[in-house]
């Protein structure tokens, strides 16, 4: 054997290494061994999913597997989730869940897959489950069971409009209380602009109160009791109704997203206190793209406690393919997919997709988008997943605080009466089992 | 005598149309009776927020007698209830006789009015949620046009009911008109000769002809419109969701919040079979009232 062909098999002999031990993460794991098996994913038809569904073609590619969709509105998810649950039935395999919400009331009622075993056992190298917001999986775990992987991270945030600002002379707000002093200050500048608008629909109110809230230092439990008549949650709910009260568009009772940001997009609100995830809607047409400014909520008397929640995957505690369902999960919870879905304005769960160079050119477009990732950076550090109570009923107990925010907005109610009697309920709610 | 034997008897005639039909009936009995005796079995069951379930007899019927929540979703169902019926059958009566009085309606125009209640309820709910926007709706720029101060509609406690009743109306007044229609148009035409050759009025002849003989066709009606706004529940959910507040919370949208997001499926069947009840009776009265109008 000559020099020359020495070298050149020892140089093929390296490079065929180096490929193979390079592709073995890949190779590793074997994406086709439920190959032919059919995986029913019940969905909330929101942004979220429907970015990730833009790839439902990629994951029936790499696994021979068929995902069946079944999309519905989020109440309409729901009731059709209770009705399978109820039935004990194996009909659908994953699910949207969020587990702020009805975490603990699905865990106690035996609804989720346990996920800790497989998140760690039975992913792909490239899965990295590390890589994952620890806050978001520690909202998601319940008794020490991993109960869904996180999909996005979301919160409500704070636009404001730089232009109208600018002519009313106001400066960016840094506290709660400069918020109340801008507010006013427009409606004496420019009456034909609402000056703040916010969620005052009773049902989903509490998602962007509990934000205010927690800035205020205020919440809702104390010592196993509801603690709304504390002196900071009073502050909480009279600043919060006040300002939807003096400054906010008429009949703001029934807004909820649809309403604010149709509002806001229009050019007939100065400030929106409204979810990172309705960027995208409030972006549509480009009219607010160069005159919007974002940040996490101003700063209360406790600083600044932003709500950060996420939508999660959950495998059915009844489905009869849950290694075939946990492979799904996988998929859409993995970097590659969730770095996709990012530049689609998901905001990912995952800090390293943020610094990934494909979703920092998407960001560094415009300003806005950079001051969107900047606060949903203040989101995933300092984020509370607390909306509403933390108890298993926390649906029931979201339209106790929607009604004194309400009974406020309305004057219907003192803040006496208004905390009084929403403590009054809850603590029966909280002494359910 | 081969023919007599292979004659189909009555009898055997009536035990094969049992046979035959029997599958089907039985079907149909099970499809209506299932859901019913569940959902029966379910009121006397409780179930926790995670889910567990006990027996506890009437205790939900018990809870409900005590629970302000189902009085208030009550009082909001009758009131609704109430005035979109009446609104319904005195705009659908004037509908009806302007549209069989103008016999020479174009086709186009017969049919517009009539289509609000081919509309489906979705659609409609969110057209009204744009109008009346109190911000940027329709429905608020006309009024200061016309000089009058703007209203809050869906989002006032006082005008909610009003303001629902008011859609309900729009949509369900043109299919009122058109029963009636189809009721006037069977009128005998005899007794309206009769009217005129004894010189009566317009109005004395609808007073005392039109309105009588009419009276079967209006119980029909309101029977038909009873069932419904008695559930009322579509236009409510996509516009307030029961709010302001509670302001429009009925008890068929109180038991879906209490069976699909609050997940107490025991107390939701209480409170659904309550209402059953309650539309049956409605029902049953005016089939009485029926059976003593009729003519």
């Amino acid at each position: 054997m000559s020099g020359n062909k020495f070298a050149t098999r020892v140089a093929v002999t390296i490079v065929a290494l180096a490929a193979v031990s390079s592709a073995a993460g890949a190779a590793d794991f074997d994406w086709k061994k439920f190959q032919g098996k059919t995986v029913t994913f019940l969905a909330n038809n929101n942004p979220v999913s429907q970015a990730l569904l833009t790839y439902k073609g990629d994951f029936e590619k790499l696994t021979g597997m068929t995902l069946k969709v079944d999309g519905y509105q989020e109440q309409q998810m729901r009731q059709r989730l209770v009705t399978v649950m109820n039935a004990h039935s194996d009909e659908v395999d994953v699910f949207m869940t969020l587990p702020s919400r009805e975490g603990q009331q699905f865990a106690a009622a035996g609804w989720y897959g346990d996920l800790s075993a497989m998140a760690k056992d039975e992913a792909a190298k490239d899965y990295d489950y590390a890589g994952l917001s620890q806050a978001l999986l520690k909202a998601g775990t319940f008794n020490g069971k991993l109960t869904s992987m996180p999909m996005n991270i979301e919160g409500p945030i704070f636009y404001y409009r730089t232009d109208i600002f600018k002519k009313c002379g106001v400066d960016k707000p840094a506290t709660i209380k400069d918020v109340e002093a801008a507010a006013q200050k427009i409606k004496a500048c420019d009456p034909t602009i609402t000056p703040f608008v916010s969620r005052g629909l009773k049902p989903a109110l509490a998602y962007t109160f509990s934000n205010m809230l927690h800035n205020i230092g205020g919440s809702y439990m104390a010592n196993g009791k509801s603690n709304l008549c504390s002196p900071q949650s009073k502050e909480a709910l009279d600043t919060y109704s006040r300002l939807l009260r003096d400054y906010g568009p008429p009949g703001v009772v029934n807004y909820s997203f649809q309403q604010i940001s149709a509002l806001y997009r229009t050019g007939r609100a100065a400030m929106s206190f409204e979810s990172s995830n309705e960027l995208r809607t409030v972006m549509e047409g480009g009219e607010r793209l160069k005159d919007t400014g974002l940040a996490p909520f101003p700063a209360g008397e406790a600083g600044q406690v932003p709500t950060a929640i996420g939508w999660g995957m959950a495998v059915s505690a009844y489905s009869k393919q849950q290694d075939a369902a946990w492979y799904f999960v996988q998929w859409a919870t993995s970097p590659e997919i969730q770095k996709r879905m990012a530049v689609q304005g998901i905001a990912p769960p995952r800090p390293a997709v943020a610094n990934d160079p494909e979703y920092r050119k998407w960001i560094d477009e415009e300003p806005v988008r950079k001051q969107w990732q900047a606060a949903l950076d203040v989101l995933a550090t300092k984020g509370s997943s607390e909306v509403g109570y933390p108890i298993v009923a926390n649906p029931e107990s979201r339209d106790f605080i929607g009604q004194a925010v309400q009974d406020l907005v309305l004057k219907q109610k003192t803040v006496d009466q208004a905390c009084a009697d929403a403590d009054k309920g809850l603590d029966a709610l909280i002494a359910q089992k | 005598m081969a023919y007599a034997a292979n004659a189909v008897t009555p009898d055997r005639q009536r035990a094969e149309l049992v046979a035959l039909s029997a599958p089907a009936v039985a079907f149909t009995l099970a499809m209506i009776a299932f859901p019913v005796v569940y959902t029966v079995w379910l009121g006397f069951h409780a179930f926790s927020s995670t889910g567990t379930q006990s027996f506890v007899g009437l205790g939900n019927y018990s809870k409900l007698v005590a629970d302000n929540e189902f009085w208030h979703g009550l009082w909001v169902t009758l009131a609704l209830y109430v005035l979109s019926l009446v609104l319904q059958l005195l705009l659908g009566t004037w509908l009806a006789l302007l549209l069989f009085h103008a016999k020479r309606l174009p086709g186009v125009v017969r049919s517009l009015f009539i289509s609000p209640f081919m509309m489906p309820p979705v659609v409609a709910g969110l057209m009204w949620l744009v109008i009346l926007d109190p911000s940027i709706g329709a429905a608020n720029y006309i009024l200061q046009r016309m000089g009058l101060p703007p209203s809050d509609w869906l989002a006032s406690p006082i005008w909610v009911i009003p303001t629902v009743a008011m859609i309900d109306t729009w949509q369900w007044a043109p299919y009122v008109a058109l029963i009636i229609l189809g009721g006037l148009q069977s009128l005998p035409p005899s007794v309206y000769e009769a009217a005129q050759i004894d010189g009566a009025s317009a109005f004395k002849t609808f007073r005392r002809i039109t309105l009588p003989l009419l009276l079967p066709t209006i119980v029909t009606a309101t029977i038909l419109r009873s069932v419904d706004l008695l559930r009322f529940f579509d236009i409510i959910y996509i516009t307030t969701q029961g709010g302001p507040g509670n302001a429009s919370n009925t008890l068929n949208i109180y038991g879906f919040r209490v069976g699909f997001e609050f997940f107490n499926i025991g107390y939701a069947s209480a409170l659904m079979l309550t209402l059953t009840a309650i539309v049956f009776g409605v029902v049953l009265a005016f089939n009485r009232l029926r059976g003593a109008v009729a003519w």
